[in-house]
């Protein structure tokens, strides 16, 4: 390991310099399945960032003791417990938003992320150090999430979380809705152009040819 | 140390099942207090969305399905919730309180249809309350039927008969899809579907929840001439069929899921009984079959 990181680089470097879907390319399945509305982008995307966070945190203040042959299953206890609790959250005080995200909330254990930090990271480092780390991919995660959620919906459907935005030509407005933004094949055309305008900004990001 | 050692040794392997099953223990523990903790708001939250897809099936305005309080109120001016008998199609409060009573419910007649959830009855596989369905007979694969169902009288203002709101359920591909089906007094012409409760993939079999696929039902006639169950999904259906649902594309089996559970709930294991009994005593108005 290079020397210790401080908290407020662990949050933001993987935004933008190391983001873990558009550098990694970690998590993608998700990120196309909930982006059609921006509401169910931003609780995926709150979801998401709780989780990793604080199964980081719990995996780092017990790596001393996880035996290194069953390490990659006690990660998974870890992650899996905080996303029953997570779910249960949703469906006691956000019923909607937890139908609507349905299974998908219940597959954050099988995010990639979660488990590449607990693995990458919190295996390695102190629990607060890898708090920081978690909640910085987490919202690294996000924000490609609320992004594509935001053209997608904004585009598909002519709203921005449920509200008119374009007035639709169903409606008398001027906009014809865009269906392909509605199905995951739009998700991987956003991905691909915000990755490109990233690497623009930051040539090093590059991977070499 | 206890500790020290076991971190000393972490990899020895009575350490490893130490570690293994105390990390399991306070997972559990922590998962299950949650869920306790939690179970009477999310209990309140689905009797809440069943009664806000009541009302989305009988198309009521936008504004009663905005808050829960106006939910509520909606519901109770307007609905009748009765209990029929599965096998009679008589009305039946008595006679399921008295079952439910007999497997331990201290309920009484004020607060029955307040707490009797017909699909919890199924699931308690006691022979009070529900029946088990012979394997061959199952098309809609529920498995146990309960004895006591639901069915839900929408009222005119003037106190007769506005819709008939049935309860249905059937197995799609990975999942039981609980719905609601609307009818008309006729009790042959569709007034709405809605699927509240599925976990069918999402953008194939999930689309039956779409508005597309429910904007396929209303109108459309139950029972062929013959009396037997017509409506169905199929592949390329016209518009203008009497009987014929267009299927989702790429989810055959969540499509047959539906057509298996109407082939079941309308046929005579399911509400036929309650169905041929309305019918047979003539368009009811709000006293007809209440036991008082």
């Amino acid at each position: 390991m290079a020397k210790a990181k401080t908290p407020k680089e662990l949050v933001v470097e993987p935004v933008f310099d190391n983001n873990p879907i558009a550098l990694q390319v970690l998590g993608i399945c998700s990120a196309l399945a909930v982006t059609t509305q921006l509401t169910t982008s931003v609780t995926m995307a709150i979801a998401v960032i709780i989780v990793t966070a604080f199964s980081s945190a719990a995996v780092a203040l017990i790596r001393e003791y996880i035996p290194v042959s069953i390490r990659i299953i006690c990660q998974m206890t870890i992650i899996a417990s905080m996303v029953i609790l997570v779910d249960q959250v949703l469906r006691a005080f956000f019923y909607d938003l937890s139908k609507e995200l349905s299974v998908f909330v219940g597959l954050i254990i099988t995010n990639c992320i979660v488990m590449g930090r607990a693995e990458g990271f919190a295996m390695k480092n102190n629990p607060i150090a890898s708090f920081w780390d978690g909640l910085g991919n987490g919202l690294g995660y996000g924000l490609i999430l609320i992004v594509v959620g935001f053209f997608r919906e904004l585009f598909g459907s002519g709203n921005l979380f449920g509200f008119n935005v374009f007035p639709l030509k169903a409606d008398g407005g001027w906009y014809e809705p865009n269906g392909l933004m509605l199905l995951s094949p739009s998700a991987f055309f956003i991905i691909g152009i915000f990755i490109w305008v990233l690497r623009t900004f930051k040539p090093d990001q590059m991977e070499a040819s | 140390m206890p500790l020290e050692n076991l971190k000393k040794n972490k990899d020895a392997p009575i350490n490893t099942l130490i570690v293994a099953g105390s990390l399991c223990l306070v997972c559990a523990l922590v998962v299950s207090t949650a869920a306790s903790a939690l179970k009477s708001i999310q209990d309140k939250n689905i009797a809440l969305d069943r009664k806000k897809n009541l009302l989305v099936v009988t198309k009521f305005p936008e504004d009663a399905i905005e808050s829960s309080a106006s939910i509520e109120s909606t519901f109770t001016d307007n609905f009748e919730p009765w209990i029929i008998d599965f096998e009679t199609g008589e009305r039946a409060e008595a006679a399921c309180l008295e079952a439910m009573n007999s497997i331990g419910k201290d309920w009484t007649e004020e607060n029955l249809t307040e707490k009797y959830d017909q699909f919890l009855a199924s699931k308690t596989k006691n022979k009070a309350v529900c029946t088990r369905i012979a394997a061959g007979d199952d098309p809609a694969n529920v498995k146990y039927r309960e004895k006591y169902s639901y069915v839900y009288r929408l009222k005119n203002e003037d106190g007769s008969t506005k819709t008939w709101v049935l309860p249905i359920r059937g197995y799609g591909l990975w999942s039981m899809m609980h719905g609601y089906l609307a009818i008309k007094p006729d009790f042959q012409t569709v007034e709405g579907i809605v699927f509240y409760d599925q976990a069918e993939t999402p953008g194939l079999g999930g689309e039956v929840k779409s508005q597309r696929f429910m904007n396929w039902w209303p109108g459309k006639q139950l029972y062929g001439e013959d009396g037997e169950v017509r409506i169905q999904c199929i592949k390329g259906a016209e518009k203008s069929s009497k009987h014929d649902i267009d299927a989702l594309s790429g989810a055959t089996i969540t499509s047959n899921g539906v057509s298996k559970a109407m082939q079941y709930w309308l046929g005579p294991q399911g509400f036929k009984p309650f169905i041929d009994r309305m019918k047979s005593a003539g368009t009811p108005n709000s006293s007809v079959g209440v036991e008082n």
